[in-house]
């Protein structure tokens, strides 16, 4: 992330520098103003859904939830703390219902107990962000409206062709990371 | 349609904390006081990441690839049209969800290109976003192969969701 960063910011500061020089710091300040406004938004959309998460979990809900998709879980993350099984249950739900704001906070919790301190990203961690970044919808909801408000006449029409393509996507990143994975680690017994 | 189905969940929800017989507001009150420390605690990541997206946009660099890639992206089933949406998807949610909406004026809603545009809003996701919000809070500094995976993932999303849309 950091040599990305750098690439990102240097370039465009560079091509501005010639093109527009005055847009260089008004620009960044207005986008930290989004960034605040965004974190307030989302802060407000945090309560709610984290509000709500500890009633699930308080009710006992989370638990069942967990031993539902339990056996998946540990197949796809390799995973066996019952807890972290649960924050992945409750995130991948999240997702699946195209709520990807009540997914952030489990997801960041999810992270913090897979995190295992040595500072390299485990196993679990990397299939965590490949599937939110792949995630199953069952129901894209906020792309279903602004559709209807841009006038569509069968909004809800994409939503097959956008399960059938995530379905797909999402078996391509499980089985690429599970293939990465042994490859990875064939190599590393090679090596020993 | 789905605009019950998050009411009944809530209810449902209630409906069982009542049965179990939990302090419903004391929990829920628990639950929301992590929301401003969470907020907090990912701010500056939020706004380096859209700094960086601005200059970006403004520079014009974006919209100088989308031109670059445009034959590539083309050859691959992916309308010219449909380039910067493609492209600027993995940082920004917001942001895609503005190309989105003008996709959506100047095609029109119904067309192929703004059903494309859907499908793909539906099946990618703000990688970089993601991957830095998630990590922010551990020691992990490189998430190693994780954000290559996810991207050809979502190229290939986005190849599937043109092709299905000429025919469904």
């Amino acid at each position: 992330m950091n040599i990305f960063w750098y690439v990102m910011m240097f370039l465009s500061i560079l091509v501005l520098l010639i093109t527009n020089p005055s847009a260089v710091l008004s620009e960044m300040i207005d986008a930290s103003a989004d960034a605040l406004s965004l974190c307030i938004e989302l802060c407000a959309i945090y309560a709610v859904w984290l509000g709500l998460l500890e009633m699930v979990e308080a009710s006992g809900l989370g638990e069942k939830l967990a031993k539902l998709l339990r056996p998946l879980i540990k197949k796809i993350f390799k995973v066996d703390n019952a807890e972290t099984q649960k924050i992945i249950a409750l995130n991948v739900s999240a997702n699946m219902l195209g709520l990807g704001n009540a997914a952030t906070p489990m997801g960041i919790k999810a992270m913090q107990s897979l995190d295992d301190k040595s500072g390299r990203a485990n196993f679990a961690m990397i299939m965590l962000v490949v599937i939110n970044a792949t995630s199953i919808q069952l129901l894209p909801t906020t792309v279903i409206g602004l559709r209807a408000s841009a006038g569509s006449e069968n909004p809800s029409d994409i939503i097959l062709p956008t399960l059938i393509v995530t379905f797909c996507t999402t078996l391509l990143g499980i089985i690429l990371v599970h293939t990465i994975d042994k490859f990875k680690r064939q190599k590393a017994r090679a090596k020993s | 349609m789905s605009n019950y189905i998050l009411p009944i969940l809530f209810l449902l929800l209630f409906a069982y904390c009542l049965y179990k017989r939990i302090n419903t507001y004391d929990t829920f009150v628990k639950g929301a006081k992590g929301a401003i420390k969470l907020v907090v605690d990912i701010f500056p990541f939020i706004a380096s990441i859209l700094i960086a997206v601005a200059l970006l946009r403004v520079s014009g660099i974006t919209n100088f690839l989308a031109q670059m890639l445009a034959p590539i992206f083309n050859a691959l089933g992916i309308p010219t049209e449909l380039c910067e949406l493609v492209l600027l998807r993995p940082f920004t949610g917001s942001g895609s969800y503005g190309i989105l909406e003008n996709i959506f004026t100047t095609y029109g809603a119904d067309s192929y290109i703004s059903r494309c545009a859907c499908v793909i809003m539906g099946c990618s996701e703000t990688i970089f976003y993601v991957a830095t919000v998630y990590i922010s809070q551990t020691k992990v500094k490189k998430l190693l192969y994780a954000i290559p995976v996810a991207l050809i993932c979502s190229l290939i999303g986005t190849i599937l969701a043109c092709l299905i849309c000429k025919v469904m």
